[in-house]
């Protein structure tokens, strides 16, 4: 197996448990609708709603570290970091995954699994009240997410070493962007002329680019 | 090495890491492991997986997993995609600058307007940037608009939307702080307008000193698209289009004769064009009988509510909430102001419809049609949070339902947006929660090892005044923005002067709102302002940097100016949260 479809296999297994994390959130929110439904309209409120939003919820920020990671959208202080170049930024972050994202996570996967697993042994229930909901398998979660994101950390560390050899990052799946939305305003608008529409669309990127570097990168200094 | 060392070790390291441009959650773990596991390490375990800080570690996770704060996070960050894909900016854009086309400077006015109205639904500063340098930048290039009014206004504007609640920034910082969503909400409000009210003041201020730098749209910009069977129907029956609509229900024969789109006109399309008309008046209608319900209805409802009779500031009547300090029951110059609103209300209507030609219902029409439904989304769910009716999780979802609604009223919504929508959700849920699991470590692990009392005792040392506190605290805030992210700052930086508030008497709240205006003046300030460079990304080559830079300085001052008012009146902050849950 060569390193591109190496990295292309963990990235895909991240992305796609955390896109399928990700439809937790249409879940949560149906949940909390019809629990606002029933406790004001239809005063029947429901025991286990707490429990059941926040498994919702927990599950759906855990499983999606790795796929965030997959998509390099953990929040980086890159204002020197952007404006170095790709072997620097291999070299240091090589280095730093090393020093502290395995140990980090290495440690997260391991308590997490002893956490959960006293909890699956007692066969935990949840506190918040009488009678609550199991939570062992919510518990479990934890490790879960602790190994995809150590796996993630282990492609971004080839990714790395790819980048050192070659002074050039591998490229990552495609994936929607905040910055999209500009295309998606100007795609169908009435009262902005034609020209200046398809120059922001087609520069939305590197626009976003640029001012993360903010004009580090040279060019823009003017 | 002491373990206070240690902690400022583990302090100055982070700040150097973060600089080296690691993920911070990732960042944050690592080094609370290593130094966690120096402070509980104990010689008399043998084993090397036999120390506690596995067990920090594990609960802090699961501590951020059910946090009943943090939860609302996805739910208000999933509301402002779908929003931000459901609302068309251009179409908001051109109705608001028609409707202020009278207005000196109406472009700037109408681009202000929007990004307001955005920093509700959203709180992207690069994405409104870029969109708002598109739709709004060139046309007041084009207009002879000073370059620096133009780039001053979009930078400024566009950083709105940190601050204009519902934020993710204040939920943060509330989980950080331990304190109550709404009461934060409810004090950010304030504050937020008036940032935009003060920008707006500035804008027209100067456009009046000084009107070359922004002359008055030709007339054939200004001009509102009438549809031709709109002036035939003001000829059959009255230049007033509500009279003539209601005489068109009323005899509607000669109304059958024109032909609208394609088709004639029928009862069901007078009904609806009277509704529309009659918007303005059911607003203004809706909002004081809303304050009237909730001051004498409601209360009477909850009367356990404390409310403490604060002194009333700011004007009466001003946006939805009641105006008037209540105590239990309607208090006693309750009905007078009330009163005094509805006079004011009822003049201002009817001096509406006197007025209502052809052009005025037009731009009604697309008022009504562009801006309304996102506004009163908002404002539901802001009013909802705010008067205590569900708690801030329950109305961010019903919130994020209701985006999902109008979006799909809008038709503008498919299944790739919401696919998208979704994603990018989890994404930004990912990138705020694990953070928040380092730090809650990190964090830990620092007040274990005495590295934050050690910064106590050293600041109490140096006997400061509150107000020296508060300045000093507020400058390195200032300073920290800008290399930092907002979420670097509330997360890892912030936590570390909540405790010293108590020693100088400072409201946690009034602190935490005068952070999140502070961190507006940080993302604006040059070099560093990340605004300035998305907007230069789409301007015209001869719109240079230090243009825009020195465009966005007055907003700076104006935001300073902001933060001396907040804190010598902290009434205006406190006025509301104090109002709408006691002291």
């Amino acid at each position: 197996m060569n390193v591109q479809s190496f990295l292309r296999t963990i990235d895909g297994i991240s992305t796609w448990v955390g896109k399928a994390a990700a439809w937790l959130i249409i879940g949560l929110m149906t949940l909390v609708c019809v629990e606002v439904f029933k406790r004001y309209i239809l005063n029947a409120p429901t025991a286990w709603i707490f429990d059941a939003d926040n498994m919702m919820y927990g599950t759906l920020f855990m499983l999606c570290g790795a796929y965030t990671l997959a998509q390099n959208a953990h929040v980086r202080g890159d204002f020197l970091y952007s404006s170095m170049r790709p072997r620097m930024q291999a070299g240091l972050d090589i280095a730093l995954y090393a020093i502290f994202f395995v140990p980090g996570i290495a440690a997260l996967i391991y308590a997490g699994y002893d956490y959960a697993a006293i909890s699956w042994r007692i066969a935990e229930h949840s506190n918040v009240t009488a009678n609550g909901p199991p939570v062992y398998q919510f518990k479990m979660v934890i490790p879960i997410a602790g190994a995809l994101v150590m796996l993630q950390g282990i492609a971004e560390m080839v990714r790395c070493v790819v980048c050192l050899r070659t002074g050039e990052w591998p490229s990552r799946l495609h994936d929607v962007a905040e910055i999209d939305v500009v295309e998606e305003q100007l795609a169908d608008s009435e009262y902005v002329d034609e020209e200046s529409r398809k120059i922001a669309i087609a520069r939305a990127h590197e626009i976003d680019e640029t001012a993360r570097q903010r004009g580090m990168g040279g060019e823009l200094n003017t | 090495m002491s373990d206070p060392a240690l902690g400022l070790t583990m302090l100055m390291l982070i700040v150097v890491v973060i600089m080296m441009g690691f993920p911070t959650a990732f960042t944050l773990m690592g080094l609370g492991i290593f130094f966690g596991y120096i402070a509980f390490h104990d010689p008399t375990h043998i084993s090397f997986a036999d120390n506690r800080v596995f067990d920090l570690m594990v609960q802090r996770t699961y501590g951020a997993m059910t946090n009943d704060v943090l939860i609302s996070i996805p739910l208000f960050v999933l509301m402002g995609y779908v929003m931000e894909r459901g609302a068309l900016v251009d179409k908001m854009f051109y109705s608001i600058q028609l409707a202020f086309r009278r207005v000196p400077a109406s472009l700037a006015v109408a681009t202000l307007i929007v990004c307001t109205f955005w920093g509700i639904a959203s709180g992207l500063v690069g994405a409104v940037v870029v969109l708002m340098g598109v739709i709004a930048f060139n046309p007041m290039l084009r207009a002879g608009y000073d370059v620096k009014l133009a780039s001053g206004v979009i930078t400024a504007g566009g950083t709105l939307g940190i601050l204009i609640p519902p934020s993710v920034m204040i939920i943060v910082y509330a989980a950080v702080a331990g304190q109550s969503v709404v009461k934060l909400y409810a004090a950010a409000m304030f504050p937020g307008f008036f940032l935009a009210l003060l920008y707006l003041v500035y804008i027209v201020g100067w456009a009046m000193i000084n009107p070359k730098i922004a002359p008055p749209l030709p007339e054939e910009q200004t001009r509102v698209p009438v549809p031709a069977w709109v002036r035939k129907f003001q000829a059959a029956y009255s230049p007033n289009m509500l009279v003539a609509l209601t005489q068109a229900l009323l005899s509607p024969s000669k109304a059958q004769e024109i032909e609208a789109e394609g088709r004639r006109l029928g009862y069901w399309m007078l009904i609806k064009q009277l509704c529309i008309a009659l918007v303005p008046f059911v607003l203004i209608a809706g909002t004081l009988a809303l304050a009237w319900w909730y001051v004498v209805i409601h209360q009477q409802a909850a009367p356990d509510a404390a409310v403490s009779g604060v002194q009333q500031l700011g004007t009466p009547g001003l946006g939805s909430g009641p105006a008037t300090p209540a105590e239990r029951g309607p208090p006693e110059g309750f009905y007078f102001w009330l009163g005094l609103c509805a006079l004011a209300g009822a003049l201002m209507v009817v001096r509406y419809y006197r007025r209502m030609d052809a052009d005025r219902f037009e731009v009604l029409k697309l008022l009504t049609s562009s801006v309304m439904p996102l506004g009163i989304l908002t404002v539901v769910v802001l009013a909802v949070i705010l008067f205590g009716i569900t708690t801030a999780t329950e109305s961010a979802g019903v919130g994020a339902a209701g985006a999902f609604l109008l979006a799909m009223q809008a038709r503008t919504l498919d299944w790739k947006r919401t696919k998208e929508a979704v994603f990018l959700t989890a994404k930004t849920t990912a990138m705020v929660c694990w953070l928040f699991v380092g730090s809650a470590l990190f964090s830990g692990v620092f007040a274990i090892l005495g590295g934050q009392s050690l910064v106590e005792h050293w600041v109490l040392s140096l006997n400061m005044t509150p107000v020296q506190f508060m300045i000093l605290s507020q400058a390195i805030i200032f300073i920290l923005g800008w290399p930092l992210e907002w979420t670097e700052i509330i997360v890892i930086f912030v936590p570390i002067f909540l405790p010293l508030l108590k020693h100088f008497n400072i409201d946690p709240i009034l602190w935490g709102t005068l952070v999140f205006v502070n961190l507006q003046a940080a993302f604006l300030s040059p070099p560093v302002a990340m605004s300035a460079f998305y907007l230069k990304g789409v301007s015209p080559p001869h719109v240079t940097l230090n243009q825009i830079f020195s465009g966005m300085m007055p907003y700076m001052l104006v935001i300073i100016v902001c933060m001396v008012i907040m804190y010598i009146w902290p009434g205006m902050t406190l006025w509301l949260p104090n109002y709408l849950y006691g002291g």
